[in-house]
């Protein structure tokens, strides 16, 4: 019954954003309510779903569009988790954001860009085929841009904005090129399509990614992740992340936590058989992955603006959620399981320091750091939500970020006991960075003294509340729902006509469950799996059925490590910044002059090299040469074959003198030539 | 019968005339003359062929040639009465604000 | 099912025309008239319509100098239909936007239905005659619109746009000479007649392929000029920069689409029986027009001319298309036809608007109108992301099947396009927005105003078109589907329609 009305979780937000564009002006709060209220639905309808499906049934309906293609709504347990997701955790931010838009001249326009930008996002999870995730995810796109350019009045925000969108624009354009090969490749396969089916439908896709060419499969797969990258903020498309703090804290919340960055992870989870079967396909993702973990958590650690920290955070933990999916290559669909469960728990607890940091700021009025100091004292609701959140982050143990951070470094490490170490070494190195950097900001804020006169009191209730119940969840989701979760996502690709084992023969991948040993690397995975099996046993929870008994075991130092990761980063940290226990200054690890500072403080140059050299030099220098070429050259010929047809023209009209004599003259010579000439050919016989 | 070749004659010295006109004078009404006489003189050969050999086409076409003669003398001398008002001369040789 | 609804259409806006130049102020009402009703009848044209039926429809065909084999033959299939119905929506929304027209307005209007004449000329005529004298009647009206309204170069821009266009037309009409000198009817006679010369040059008795590639190359011309297409555009940057607003959007919306519609009415049929290095030839055409374009708009200072280059840039995508051959890429080329023509009204419109509520065009000087005139903002924020294909957004659909569809048989030409255009289209855009309508507001500008309203109706009706056929393309590709399919086969004459 639910299942009818799938539809609407996407229709009731675009009617909350045509209503708050067209009537909001004159609503308490812009029309917050009917955002809230939209996105609320969706959640109940959600819910409803996931009632009537779980544990094993999928929703399918099918309308043709137009040409080739379709309109669908596809709901399987990948899609269902993240419509859960979104709709919580993008309910509470509406929710919160009732209480932080409050007085904002155009919290109109922001509560109907908010609610496009939920259904576009919710659009993007269900649906049923490329063309209309493309679709919805270049909407995600749009609304990105208008609500990180929100204050429109500020160049730098208007700035934001249009980077944010041409740097996923760049993406996009891989992933139009992916869609275009996949598109074509099908369409050469010549399917006998039964009506209702369509090339670019997930089911399409996945029944017939065997009979396209590996190279062909490698393509597409790059070609989708460079859309994944861009979308989800991956080196070195992540430039667009950072910036994008100028929009309003809420939209920095959603666009980190619940929708737009999840959105290239999303891509890849779905398109998973794709990137499995291509030959590269997982190893580029594994690639990007951990690079992107460890190379932001690296500038998260300088930066000074809290918001910035943690858009560097949300980097680095989408580049494990990509790693966790590049593990794919070793442990097969439980990746999948793996980079969602930390995809969710992720969004929990990011959207939950988000929202606190959006509760700083509305009391402090500052985004720097520096200026902060001892907040803890008036904003104890903040304090403490934060600091749920922030151990979630950490990945202490027993918080969700511990359950799903963890998991993917396992895995991590599973791929590097079958094919290569590097991921693994990036994901720890970057673990423990994450951890300072959070507690990093975490002391900062909240102990020590007050280092400006800032204005001193707690955020209202609406926006709390929200805080407290993403606490919750940031704490205890991790240890309720993962074993289920892994059971369920692991699902996820039975309810299609696919074989992994097929496909890892094509993508040239150790396959799944043939134990220990794989084809490529035989002897470090077997002694792996021996080794793993032994420590089994006192593994945490976290190391569930699928993947421990099918999979090459950890050894026991491995599985712990997280735990000293994580306590090791935030005893760092607070040697360094928290008042009571302080040992160290900053000061006198790195000073003024230290050339890697500088470096991580400039984010490795990305904005002198994107911006200033490329955008600026290469591409608008290409369109200035083009300038020239056709003013001088294109244009230039005409203009000189006119200026020559003019000049010839200002010599042969002096023949007009003007004079009537001159012109009888002229004709009775004419006459005179006419008849000789005649005269002449008929005498040589011409005429 | 007169011959042929008298009308010939008397056409070609008319036409010749007229041409020693054109190329000599300046003044536009004696020009407007000069070109009438070679339209005429062209009508006299028109004519004659006309009569010696059985053809009204002839005749049809002088009477065409005067009827645009007079149309153009009509037009020529308007536009001479109109370039005396403007420029208080009809000398040819003055009115040349269009050359070049 | 309305009798003679083809010469209504085109007899309606010429009598329109002669009317409004005599009924002084009262211009505008008459011309609005004298649009709406060819509206009405073209969307009752609509319903009659068989989306499915690859024959002519609404066929009408009297002779008219017999002697030379010229006839008067109207009709429409799947090819022309959709630009019939641009035409009519353009025309009125444009007569809507110029309603405060002061400059001599019987005139002004007179001038935008002769305009409206001439394209419903163009694209429903079915002997080439006609259709050579609606394709030249298209130029005068305009001639004069820049002429007489333009900005301070527009005797240079109008005689240019002329001369140019002129030139490129009569190079088409000695093509038009060659294949009516050269087919002869059964009974001895010539003929004009489209179809039929169409059909005729499959046949390599009477076309030997040396013969028919110079044709085939005039004819290319000609449409490439109007279209326009690299190296033939600089015209249009010009007369779109000195044309008034109303000159410009006509230009744009339905000029251009005459060389389109030449493509798929006479240059398709005839590509499959010519030279194959044609087709290499219009595809780096097509590509240069629509990355250089791109790039000419991001060099750009002016808006109106950034926009003009837009044009250069979108339109190549409707050379793509049809050269590309495939049933989608020829499809999206109709769809891109139509999109372009919808979008670049807004976009002329804005730029139009801005010029006269700030009283400038250059984007350097602009900025953060958007805190004056919110309304314009977001009507001209939607009309910029059509225009850079915003999927939902009519633009995104036709480039996406051009693109999908021409990747079949000229995979490289296409990722060239989509490498460097994609980014590059979205670049000046955005760009152009951010310049002139975000940031704090200039001290100077803090007295301009929301335009008039019927200014921002004729941009917002364009906007909910443009996310109807978004969101909907059905509606119209679905005729464009039997085009392409219809273009892809041998040309059938009227007599084997069974339509005469």
């Amino acid at each position: 019954m639910y299942a009818d009305y799938a539809y609407l979780i996407v229709a009731l937000p675009v009617l909350a954003f045509l209503l708050c564009l067209f009537v909001g002006w004159h609503l308490p709060r812009g029309g917050g309510f009917l955002t809230v209220l939209a996105t609320f639905a969706g959640l109940i309808l959600s819910l409803g779903i996931f009632s009537e499906i779980y544990p094993d049934k999928i929703i399918h309906q099918s309308m043709p569009w137009f040409a080739n293609f379709n309109v669908g709504i596809l709901i399987d347990p990948l899609a269902l988790v993240m419509l859960l997701m979104v709709t919580f955790v993008v309910t509470l931010i509406h929710i919160y954001a009732n209480g932080y838009m409050n007085g904002d001249p155009g919290a109109a326009r922001y509560f109907a860009e908010a609610a496009l930008f939920t259904a576009s996002m919710l659009g993007l999870i269900f649906a049923d085929n490329l063309l209309q995730l493309f679709i919805f995810w270049e909407l995600v796109g749009l609304c990105s841009y208008l609500l990180i350019g929100f204050w429109y009045r500020k160049p730098s925000a208007a700035a934001a904005a249009k980077k944010a969108f041409l740097t996923t624009r760049v993406g996009d354009v891989l992933f139009l090129a992916g869609i275009i090969l996949l598109y074509n490749n099908l369409a050469n396969l010549n399917l006998a399509l039964k009506p209702g089916e369509y090339l670019l439908q997930f089911p399409v896709i996945y029944a017939n990614l065997a009979q396209i060419a590996p190279d062909q499969l490698t393509l597409i797969a790059l070609g989708l992740l460079g859309g994944a990258v861009g979308k989800s903020g991956q080196f070195p498309l992540h430039v667009w992340l950072p910036d994008a703090m100028e929009g309003p804290t809420t939209v920095s919340a959603m666009i980190h936590a619940a929708t737009m960055v999840t959105a290239g992870v999303y891509l890849v989870a779905r398109m998973f058989p794709l990137f499995y079967a291509a030959p590269y396909g997982l190893t580029a993702v594994i690639a990007v992955g951990a690079f992107t973990a460890l190379f932001a958590a690296t500038m998260g650690l300088t930066s000074f603006d809290i918001k910035r920290v943690l858009a560097f955070s949300t980097v680095s933990q989408l580049g494990f959620m990509m790693a966790g999916l590049g593990s794919g290559a070793a442990v097969g669909t439980l990746a999948v399981g793996v980079a969602i469960f930390h995809l969710i728990g992720h969004s929990f607890f990011k959207a939950l320091l988000f929202l606190g940091a959006g509760s700083i700021i509305h009391a402090v009025n500052t985004n720097d750091l520096r200026e902060m100091g001892g907040v803890g004292k008036y904003m104890k609701w903040t304090m403490y939500t934060m600091l749920i959140g922030s151990l979630s982050l950490a990945g202490f143990p027993y918080f969700t970020g511990f359950f799903s951070k963890d998991e993917v470094i396992l895995i991590a490490y599973e791929y590097g006991a079958l094919i290569n170490m590097l991921p693994y070494i990036f994901l720890v190195l970057a673990a423990v960075l994450t951890a300072i950097y959070t507690f990093r900001m975490w002391f900062s804020v909240f102990t020590g003294k007050e280092r400006s006169n800032y204005a001193k009191h707690e955020s209202p209730w609406i926006m709390l509340g929200p805080l407290v119940i993403l606490a919750v969840f940031a704490f205890g989701f991790g240890l309720a729902a993962q074993d289920d979760f892994y059971k369920y996502l692991d699902s996820n690709f039975e309810h299609y006509d696919l074989d992994f084992v097929e496909l890892g023969v094509i993508g040239g991948h150790a396959l799944e469950g043939e134990h220990g040993a794989p084809a490529v690397e035989g002897e470090q995975g077997a002694a792996a799996a021996e080794a793993g099996h032994g420590a089994a046993a006192e593994g945490e929870a976290s190391e569930g059925e699928a993947g421990g008994e099918e999979g090459p075991g950890e050894p026991w130092y491995i599985q712990i490590l997280p735990i000293f990761i994580a306590l090791g980063g935030i005893l760092i940290a607070g040697l360094f910044y928290w008042d009571r226990v302080k040992k160290f200054d900053p000061s006198q690890v790195t000073g003024d002059k230290d050339p890697i500072r500088k470096l991580l403080l400039k984010g490795y140059y990305q904005h002198e090299i994107m911006t200033g050299w490329f955008a600026e030099t290469v591409v608008y220098g290409t369109a200035l040469i083009c300038n020239t070429i056709d003013i001088k050259l294109v244009d230039g010929w005409l203009n000189w074959l006119s200026a020559l047809v003019l000049g010839f023209a200002q010599h042969v009209r002096k023949v007009q003198t003007g004079i009537v004599q001159n012109y009888v003259t002229a004709l009775v010579l004419g006459v005179v030539v006419l008849v000789v000439v005649i005269t002449l050919a008929k005498e040589v016989g011409l005429v | 019968m007169i011959p042929l070749e008298l009308y010939i004659l008397l056409a070609s010295t008319m036409f010749t005339i007229g041409l020693y006109g054109l190329f000599t004078q300046k003044n536009g009404v004696k020009l407007m003359m000069c070109i009438e006489l070679l339209l005429n003189s062209a009508n006299i050969n028109l004519v004659a062929f006309s009569a010696y050999q059985p053809n009204v086409n002839g005749q049809v076409f002088a009477l065409f040639s005067i009827a645009l003669a007079a149309a153009e003398a009509g037009v020529g001398f308007a536009i001479l009465i109109a370039l005396y008002r403007l420029y208080g001369t009809i000398d040819l040789d003055n009115i040349n604000a269009m050359r070049w | 099912m309305i009798s003679n609804a083809i010469s209504l259409l085109i007899a309606i806006p010429l009598l329109g025309a002669v009317l409004s130049f005599y009924a002084g102020t009262k211009a505008k009402f008459v011309a609005l008239i004298a649009s709406l009703i060819p509206l009405a009848l073209s969307l009752q044209m609509y319903l009659e319509f068989d989306k499915t039926s690859k024959i002519m429809q609404f066929v009408e065909s009297y002779n008219w100098v017999p002697s030379l084999g010229v006839k008067y033959t109207v009709g429409i299939d799947g090819i022309g239909f959709p630009l019939v119905l641009l035409s009519t929506i353009v025309s009125v929304l444009v007569i809507i936007y110029s309603w405060g027209e002061t400059k001599k307005p019987n005139q002004y209007f007179a001038l935008l239905l002769l305009n409206e004449v001439g394209v419903l000329g163009v694209f429903t005529s079915l002997d080439f005659f006609l259709f050579y004298i609606f394709w030249e009647i298209v130029l005068i009206p305009m001639f004069f619109l820049i002429g007489s309204w333009g900005g301070p170069r527009k005797d240079y821009a109008a005689v240019k746009f002329f001369i140019y266009t002129h030139v490129a037309s009569l190079v088409m009409l000695l093509a038009i000479f060659a294949l009516y000198f050269t087919y002869q009817m059964p009974d001895g006679s010539r003929t004009f007649d489209m179809l039929t010369l169409l059909a005729a040059t499959a046949d390599k008795t009477i076309f030997p392929t040396s013969m028919l590639n110079i044709i085939f190359a005039s004819l290319l011309l000609g449409f490439l000029v109007k279209m326009p297409a690299f190296p033939f555009h600089t015209w249009l940057p010009d007369a779109h920069v000195e044309a008034p607003t109303a000159g410009s959007v006509v230009l744009a919306a339905l000029l251009l689409k005459m060389g389109g519609y030449g493509l798929f009415r006479v240059i398709l049929p005839m590509l499959p029986h010519v030279d194959k290095a044609f087709v290499t030839i219009i595809a780096i055409i097509a590509v240069i027009s629509i990355v250089y374009g791109a790039f000419m708009a991001l060099a750009q200072k002016d808006i109106k001319k950034l926009v003009a280059y837009s044009s250069v840039s979108h339109m190549g995508f409707v050379t793509l298309g049809a050269v590309a051959f495939t049933w989608m890429s020829v499809t999206g080329a109709m769809f891109q036809q139509f999109s372009h023509g919808i979008i670049t009204c807004v976009l002329f419109m804005s730029a139009g608007t801005i010029q006269h509520v700030v009283g400038t065009r250059v984007i350097a000087d602009l900025g953060g109108l958007a805190d004056r005139m919110p309304k314009f903002a977001v009507i001209m924020m939607a009309g910029f992301m059509a225009s850079l294909g915003l999927p939902g957004m009519s633009g995104f659909v036709a480039e996406f099947m051009v693109l999908t569809g021409s990747f079949a048989t000229l995979p490289v030409y296409t990722m060239i396009v989509v490498f460097l255009s994609v980014v590059t289209t979205a670049a000046y855009h955005l760009w152009a927005m951010q310049k002139a309508m975000f940031g704090p507001i200039l001290k100077k500008y803090m007295n301009v105003h929301e335009p008039h309203a019927y200014e921002l109706f004729s941009m917002a009706m364009i906007i909910v078109l443009s996310l109807i056929f978004g969101l909907q393309p059905g509606l119209i590709t679905d005729i464009m589907g039997t085009a392409a399919t219809q273009v892809m086969e041998p040309v059938m004459t009227l007599t084997q329609m069974g339509v005469i």
